[in-house]
This record gives structure tokens, C-alpha cells and sequence, in this order.
């Protein structure tokens, strides 16, 4: 036993405490952070619903620029990327990578729904990583060269780049920004199923639900979580597909320059100020 | 809790197990039916199959197909063998001996009657040994990690000892009723031969260390739960937080499905779950 002991590594040494550190990342705070990033990355969608936005000439787009801007404001945001959001994911992954290949599966011989999640549940972890790593690499570490037409995203004109990376350049929709737009389709789909499967796998792992029923229960409520988080994704790849550039490019400048003198004269009359704030 | 067989059966199986149903009612007595086996005539060597004739007799199952097979060991080629090897006890599936893989499934062979497999004259049933053990020869491997796993969580009530301890604790009916399903198991394999988290595993000195299995966990939360067995509660715990304990489970819930006596281990499994993570808090907070 003393022999095993002394050959123990690190991971079996701390066995408990890094299987519930990597269920626990995967919710807190990589799973609440994929919430957000995708009501934000939606908002290109939603925010064309906007009627306050409508004087930028591109409501969805000037929301989203706005929203960026936001997340641009707040203090420290490289430490909270790297220790909030890069160091878990690669923590969560690695360890993914290290328990997935300990299973072997074997759904030709037992598929039932369950045992398809599972296998799923691995593969969707495989993808996500790669799928993660290039969205990082490409947007914010600036590999450009790994999009087609080396379109580089820019903060200040966070729509109108990003619609030029997903489309494939600046003049519409070409054949590799379907390309890159199915890759981002597939990715985030997958991510967002890892997302709900893991939130209904956790409360079995931490014992929140122990009777068949209450699995059953959360089970339904996850995949409405699913579902929802499944609609922003796909509205978000949507708007981005058919986001006219040029209108947008024309809203981010708007709100580059400053606060509109029109906007200012309808904040004054007692409408939102939030807008001339968020300009500078 | 008894389901008649003529009702309509429920569950993850009602599919199956209402076309098996059927397959009975229209098997005739006297057909010929193949058997394919997966042999293999010794640890570590080459497996191969081999296919026999079976005449089906009324209410007849793998083991007396079996038993057939050996009183004439020629395959459907002609070629003289040697009778195939298997492992059986009680015939009535509360031993867990006869567990094999029939049509690519787990379960007992004893209580897996030709009638429901190979309705029709020429249907083939095939027969494998479970794949997560070593085998010992043809159909019959060796469980013995099993039951070492079982030791691992002290599945057990310690009461050894040099003089009467007395009569135990009295013990709850609401308990007992929970208790008594997990009492069920019958270390037959089943559910570890379904997981995917469970697997082969050749070299003993890693046996501690590997995914412990849904019986284990299972029998942990038996004892933990029984008023003397309770005392080594900690202990089943320990086994159970460290490398291949319950964390190791990865939620296929294949277990559940193909566990014979409908044991509900997969709530075991997440009332293991919680144990361990109040465990996990008491032990930081107290000890």
C-alpha cells in the first residue's frame, strides 16, 4: 500500500477535489459566461427590435456595438479572461480529455437515448475544444491568417468585422465563410448541447437529484435551457450571415464619433440618456 | 410488485420484451435453430466461432441448448469440436453465473428461452462471454474484480467478532423497503458489462484504481444505510471519493437498463453522489 502511496500522482492524490472542480467549471464560470456571450452575440438579432437604436440607421448592429463596448469598459478585463474564462476552460478541458478517454463507448450494442448522450456528451468536448480554440485564435488573438479573406475583428466595428469573418469577406456570403459559418454552427450546437447535458449530469454528480423522477424533472428543465440557449446560437450565426456590412460599418462609426446631436435633443426631451454615455 | 406476464410489460424494455412475448406464443416445438458461439479455449488465447444445430424443445433456454450442443459437439460444417464451455448455478437467475452476451446484449442464459430469441425454424441466436472479464474458456470468465470491488467498498456488516454482540439496532420498515430492492443484486455482472466506464482490465495491480462499477456503489449505499453496517460508513466513502470511485460514473445509464432485477443504480449512483459530497464538506470543515 506504502509503495502505491509513494507512486500516487498529483491527479490521484487530489482525485475528489479535480472531478468536482471540473464539474463545477463547466458551470460556474464557463457555463454562465456561455449564457452571456450568447444573449450578447444574439443581441445583432434582437436588437433590431430596438426602436430607441433605430437613429443609427442599423438598430441590431448598433446594440451589439454598444454590448461590446460594455464588456470593453470593464475593469482589469485581461485578468478576467485569463482567470476567469481562459485558465478554467483549458483546466475543464484538459481534464475532459484525460476522463473521456478512460470510457469506452459502445452505443451500436446499447443505444438507448441515454448512453447516445453520453458518447455525445465526449465528442461535443473534443469539438468544442477545437472549435473554442479557433474562435479565440481568430477573433481575439488575431490569427487572421486562419480566416478566409483575413478579415481582422475589430472592437469598434465588432459587427460589421465579425460579419465579414462569418460571411468570408466584405462582399457577401462566399463558399469558405459558409465554410467558417458551418464550422461556428456545428461548434457552438455542440457546446450548447455539452452546456445542458452537463448541467442535468452535474446535480447527479453532486446528488441534487437522486430519484429517477427528479431526474426525469431537471432532465426536461435542462433541455429547456438547452433549447433557449440552442435559439440565441442560432439567431446570432443567423444575423451575423445576413447582416448588411456596409450598414453596419455606418451605425459603429455613429457611435465611434460620439453621441448623435438628433439623440441628444430626444434624450434631452426626456427619453434614454444611456446612449450618449455609452458613446463617450 | 409482481407483473403478471400476460399484462402489457412497461418500461425501458416494453418494446422488446412485448415481441419476445409474441415470438413465444408462435415458437413451434421441434424447429431447428442456430447456435453461433464465440469460442476461445483458454486465457490469452484467439477467440473464433463456431455455429451448431439446436432441435428446440418446449420452454427450452441457452443452457439446455447448451447441453444439446455437448452431447453432440459438431458445428454446422460437420466439424467434430469440443463441447462448449459454460458457467451456471442456480437456472432460476438469482445466482449470476450464466451471465452472457445474447444477441449483443447482456443477460442470464438460463432464463433466456429459445422461444423468445428464435421464434422461426433457421433463426440464429448468438452467444458471447461477457467482455469485461477475462476469460476463462468459451462462455465462462472470471468475475473475480467484481467481488475484489465489493471489497473495496466493505460490502458487509461488521459484526465478526469473539463474543455475542446482542441483537442489532431495530431497523425502519420505510428503510428496509428501499433497501430490500438493492438487496437484489446478485453480483452477475450485467451492469458492468453495459458500462461504458467499466472496462477489461488485465493487470490486477490496477483493479483499486479503475472504475469501481454500479454494484459496488450500489451495495455501498445498501450498508451505508443498514443500522450496523453503517459504522464502516466513512470507509465505504473513502473508496468511494478516490480514482475510479463514484465520480468515475459518466452518466451513460446503461446499467439501470439491463440490471435483471430492475435495481435502481442509478439512483444509488446520485445518492452516492450527495453522500460524498457531504462527506467531502464535513471533512473540510470538521476534521
Amino acid at each position: 500500500m506504502t509503495q502505491t502511496d509513494s507512486k500516487t500522482g498529483f491527479l490521484d492524490r487530489n482525485y475528489f477535489l479535480l472531478r468536482r472542480l471540473h464539474s463545477l467549471t463547466g458551470i460556474m464560470p464557463i457555463g454562465v459566461f456561455l449564457i452571456s456571450h450568447l444573449l450578447t452575440n444574439a443581441s445583432i438579432v434582437w436588437g433590431r427590435f430596438d426602436s430607441r437604436e433605430a437613429a443609427y440607421g442599423h438598430a441590431g448592429a448598433a446594440v451589439f456595438q454598444k454590448e461590446v463596448n460594455f464588456i470593453h469598459s470593464l475593469p482589469f478585463l485581461l485578468l478576467i479572461e485569463i482567470f476567469g474564462l481562459w485558465l478554467p476552460i483549458a483546466f475543464h478541458a484538459a481534464l475532459g480529455v484525460v476522463y473521456a478517454m478512460s470510457g469506452k463507448p459502445n452505443n451500436q450494442r446499447y443505444a438507448y437515448q441515454d448512453n447516445w448522450r453520453y458518447t455525445l456528451q465526449r465528442i461535443s468536448g473534443y469539438v468544442g475544444i477545437a472549435f473554442i480554440f479557433y474562435h479565440l485564435a481568430t477573433l481575439r488573438w488575431g490569427w487572421t491568417f486562419l480566416i478566409p479573406g483575413g478579415t481582422q475583428w475589430s472592437a469598434e466595428f465588432a459587427g460589421s468585422t465579425l460579419a465579414q469573418v462569418m460571411q468570408g469577406g466584405p462582399d457577401g456570403v462566399t463558399f469558405k465563410g459558409l465554410v467558417v459559418a458551418l464550422f461556428y454552427f456545428v461548434g457552438v450546437s455542440l457546446l450548447v448541447f455539452h452546456f445542458a447535458n452537463g448541467l442535468w449530469t452535474s446535480a447527479i454528480t453532486w446528488g441534487l437529484t437522486i430519484s429517477a423522477k427528479a431526474q426525469k424533472r431537471w432532465g426536461v428543465a435542462c433541455l429547456g435551457v438547452g433549447a433557449s440557449l440552442m435559439a440565441l446560437a442560432w439567431a446570432a450565426i443567423f444575423g451575423f450571415m445576413v447582416l448588411d456590412v456596409k450598414s453596419a460599418k455606418d451605425a459603429e462609426a455613429k457611435i465611434l464619433k460620439g453621441p448623435l446631436p438628433v439623440l441628444e435633443k430626444a434624450a434631452d426631451a426626456g427619453g434614454s440618456s444611456d446612449l450618449a454615455r455609452t458613446a463617450k | 410488485m409482481i407483473t403478471s406476464l400476460t399484462n402489457a410489460p412497461a418500461g425501458p424494455h416494453a418494446k422488446e420484451l412485448a415481441q419476445r412475448a409474441a415470438n413465444r406464443r408462435n415458437a413451434k416445438v421441434g424447429r431447428t435453430v442456430m447456435v453461433k458461439v464465440q469460442r476461445c479455449d483458454g486465457p490469452g488465447k484467439a477467440s473464433r466461432w463456431e455455429t451448431f444445430k439446436v432441435t428446440t424443445e418446449r420452454g427450452m433456454n441457452v443452457i439446455s441448448a447448451l447441453q444439446q450442443i455437448a452431447g453432440n459437439p459438431v458445428t454446422t460444417d460437420g466439424k467434430k469440436t469440443t463441447p462448449v464451455v459454460w458457467n451456471s448455478g442456480c437456472l432460476e437467475e438469482v445466482c449470476g453465473a450464466c451471465t452472457m452476451v445474447i444477441n449483443g446484449k447482456v443477460r442470464q442464459s438460463c432464463s433466456c428461452l429459445l422461444d423468445d430469441y428464435a421464434p422461426n425454424e433457421g433463426d440464429t441466436i448468438t452467444l458471447e462471454p461477457m467482455s469485461k472479464f477475462p476469460i476463462i474458456r468459451d462462455l465462462w470468465v472470471d468475475r473475480e474484480r467484481l467481488f475484489h470491488n465489493l471489497r473495496r467498498v466493505k460490502a458487509w456488516v461488521p459484526i465478526d467478532g469473539t463474543y455475542n454482540l446482542g441483537p442489532g439496532p431495530r431497523e425502519h420498515p420505510k428503510d428496509q423497503e428501499i433497501r430490500y430492492k438493492m438487496s437484489e443484486c446478485m453480483s452477475c455482472g450485467c451492469c458492468l458489462e453495459a458500462c461504458p466506464q467499466f472496462n477489461l482490465e488485465a493487470d490486477e495491480s490496477k483493479w483499486d484504481t479503475s472504475f469501481i462499477g454500479a454494484h459496488a456503489i450500489n451495495q455501498a449505499r445498501l450498508f451505508n444505510m443498514h443500522a450496523t453496517g453503517k459504522e464502516l460508513a466513512m470507509e465505504r466513502l473513502d473508496a468511494l471519493m478516490g480514482p475510479g470511485g463514484v465520480s468515475d460514473c459518466g452518466n451513460a445509464q446503461n446499467c439501470v437498463k439491463v440490471c435483471p432485477k430492475s435495481i435502481p443504480l442509478t439512483e444509488s449512483i446520485a445518492a452516492m453522489g450527495r453522500a460524498v459530497t457531504l462527506a467531502s464538506f464535513t471533512k473540510f470543515f470538521r476534521s
